[in-house]
């Protein structure tokens, strides 16, 4: 999962990231608001954190930019203004929440994770495939009921795949979201990643997809007439 | 404007018409006065004119007696010289001399004894005309003139007296005409006045009218088409009105700033503290705690404070209702729950929109938060209560939630208190709402819901 946390407080944009990171999160950063709407208009993030005090171009006006480019990237707005008509109007440019500080850190997690989830089209915390559960909630795995241990990244795979079930996720789509801006996209590891993932789930439902790349179903492999 | 306010002494209305009527009162009075002497002195001339002749007949007709004395040789052909006490005499004596020597019948054995002083003035024919009684007081005009009969040494006073009671109802009758007359030019002249008065005051009335309208939020700036002498007044209020407009504006901002400035670091601090085994992060998060609840509480008092001052705002309230409703359901989303709002088109709050936001938007939120599935939220006119001129709305915000149990309704709109410490909230939102109510006179109330929850009430004040 991806993130942008666009907030020109540098400490708190320094906490957040560490949070989400703690999280199991990647991150990206913007302190101010031209520098967050260009990343937030060229990078396929999972969500955006976005405060609406930013300086040159303020939250609003970066998010309105957005949603007339057509970007859906799910965008929590982190902010001070507590006004209803802020509220309102943050909704009404686009927003999907509206977190006001002082806030839990724990508060803007859980959000989060509500707004990647609904983003992706699902009403439960918990994503099932057959044998295979994923609690975003607690990050926990179950296979058969029975809990396995999964290392930050190999989770963060897994969920992503499993957010987007039965649809096939490409290479660097999957490089994209679980890597923040500066990794070496040509790197091989998440082939590696993969097959480790595979091994420790001890199920089939994490396919390959030759010359396209990977799905997580039930129903063996999507596409695929045999 | 009413009969009663217009006619308080300290007004412009009452001033104008009392130094006017004050003025015309007098000069009618005058007018009256002078009118009547001018009649009463037309009379008397021609009354001396009539007297004038009778002396004429009389100087013709006289001629001396065998005993020296002079006596008439015809009597006079006016009958009334004829009848006793009539009025109408005439008497020939000595001058100086209170004895008659001959007079008319009707004066029988009595005298005429003019003062001298009616004697002393006399006209170029040597006539004196004078005003005098008789002996029964009946009113006399007389004339007198001394002759010396033919050639003569001796002269003779010869005195014609009319009765002049005779005039007095032709003068009573004209003297209640005039009367008549100048009262009826002088209410002719008031009423004249009043419209006047009325119409020369109306563009203070326009004024006074327009301030009202700005002061319930009906228009915004005072028109500039008042008369040249009171244009100056309106421009000196608009810009008042204007700057009070500005003052608030910038009071709001700076309070927003302020808001903003505070909330930042301690947000920073509350994360930095976030350790929930270390005592004095646990310290740390505890007394920020209060602070942002302090600070919550003095910057929406500043908010208010600002804008108690503001005048002339109003609000559509269906619009603030929607949007409500639309954010709402947006935090909600997970929620699926349903926001009704039915509220008329035109119906305006006499307020803030920032206010109404906040009232109706924390007791929509309170009732997302404890509804099951739905939310109805409705606004209507309140019919006219106490003649005061005042208008009320009426905001209902109705949820099926568990509601509030009849006896702990009135303890849920206290400062600080939550009836349920699970959900989240500062334990602010009831009693800011019913101070932010108060603020315009408004009020809320709690009740059950006919969805089974809780329904507030939020009474307002509405324009028109």
């Amino acid at each position: 999962m991806r993130i942008l946390v666009v907030e020109d407080d540098r400490d708190l944009n320094r906490q957040l990231v560490e949070a989400l990171k703690e999280g199991g999160y990647v991150t990206d950063t913007a302190f101010d608001g031209e520098e967050g709407h260009f990343l937030g208009d060229t990078e396929p993030y999972d969500a955006i954190i976005l405060d609406l005090g930013l300086p040159v171009i303020d939250g609003v006006s970066v998010l309105s930019k957005w949603r007339r480019a057509g970007k859906k990237t799910p965008v929590l707005i982190l902010t001070a203004r507590d006004r209803w008509s802020d509220k309102v109007a943050g909704f009404d440019a686009g927003a999907d929440d509206y977190v006001t500080k002082p806030f839990h850190m724990e508060e803007i997690l859980a959000r989060l994770r509500a707004l990647v989830r609904r983003a992706a089209g699902h009403a439960s915390s918990e994503l099932i495939c057959g044998p295979v559960a994923l609690d975003t909630a607690n990050a926990k795995v179950t296979v058969n009921g029975k809990s396995i241990k999964l290392t930050s990244l190999e989770f963060r795979l897994l969920s992503y795949l499993m957010l987007h079930m039965g649809k096939v996720v490409s290479r660097t789509e999957l490089v994209e979201h679980l890597y923040d801006q500066d990794f070496d996209r040509d790197s091989n590891t998440v082939e590696v990643f993969v097959g480790r993932l595979r091994k420790k789930l001890g199920v089939d439902v994490l396919h390959t997809i030759r010359g396209m790349g990977y799905s997580v179903s039930d129903a063996g492999v999507p596409g695929d007439a045999g | 404007m009413p009969a009663f306010q217009a006619m308080r002494a300290n007004s412009l209305w009452f001033r104008l018409i009392a130094s006017s009527a004050a003025i015309a009162i007098v000069l009618l009075a005058s007018a009256a006065v002078l009118l009547n002497a001018i009649f009463v002195q037309a009379l008397e001339h021609n009354f001396d004119q009539r007297l004038k002749a009778a002396l004429d007949g009389i100087l013709a007709n006289v001629e001396l007696g065998p005993d020296g004395n002079p006596k008439l040789t015809d009597q006079l052909s006016d009958t009334r010289f004829s009848l006793p006490l009539s009025g109408w005499y005439w008497q020939i004596s000595k001058p100086g001399e209170a004895a008659k020597i001959v007079s008319s019948s009707s004066l029988l054995e009595q005298q005429l004894a003019p003062s001298p002083e009616n004697l002393a003035t006399r006209d170029k024919d040597g006539i004196a005309a004078f005003s005098m009684k008789d002996q029964q007081g009946t009113n006399l005009r007389a004339i007198e003139q001394d002759v010396k009969l033919f050639n003569g040494n001796t002269a003779y006073s010869f005195l014609v007296a009319g009765n002049f009671d005779e005039l007095k109802s032709g003068i009573t009758s004209f003297q209640h005409t005039l009367l008549g007359m100048l009262g009826a030019l002088g209410l002719a002249l008031l009423a004249a006045l009043a419209f006047q008065v009325r119409f020369t005051l109306k563009p203070l009335r326009d004024m006074q009218a327009q301030l009202n309208d700005i002061r319930s939020g009906r228009a915004e700036l005072l028109a500039d088409d008042f008369p040249r002498e009171i244009q100056p007044v309106a421009d000196e209020l608009n810009l008042l009105v204007q700057s009070n407009f500005e003052i608030v504006d910038r009071a709001r901002m700076q309070v927003g700033n302020l808001a903003h400035a505070l909330k930042t670091p301690i947000s920073v601090i509350s994360n930095e503290a976030r350790d929930p085994k270390n005592p004095l992060a646990q310290k740390v998060r505890e007394q920020l705690g209060v602070m942002r609840d302090q600070v919550n509480l003095y910057l929406d008092r500043a908010r208010r404070a600002a804008r108690a001052q503001s005048i002339g705002a109003s609000t559509d309230v269906e619009p603030v209702l929607q949007s409500l409703a639309r954010t709402l359901q947006r935090i909600n989303i997970d929620r699926k729950l349903v926001i009704d709002v039915d509220a008329p088109q035109g119906l305006r709050f006499r307020g803030e929109r920032q206010d109404l936001e906040e009232m109706v938007g924390n007791l929509m939120d309170n009732a997302c938060k404890w509804a099951k599935s739905r939310i109805l939220v409705r606004a209507q006119h309140l019919a006219a209560q106490g003649g005061d001129g005042r208008y009320w709305l009426l905001i209902t915000v109705d949820d099926d939630g568990p509601g509030i149990p009849a006896e702990k309704r009135a303890t849920a709109l206290e400062r600080g208190k939550r009836l349920d410490e699970s959900k989240p909230g500062s334990g602010l939102g009831m009693s800011i709402i019913s101070e932010t109510a108060g603020m315009y006179f408004g009020a809320l109330s709690l009740d059950a819901a006919e969805l089974g929850g809780l329904r507030a009430n939020l009474k307002l004040p509405s324009v028109g």
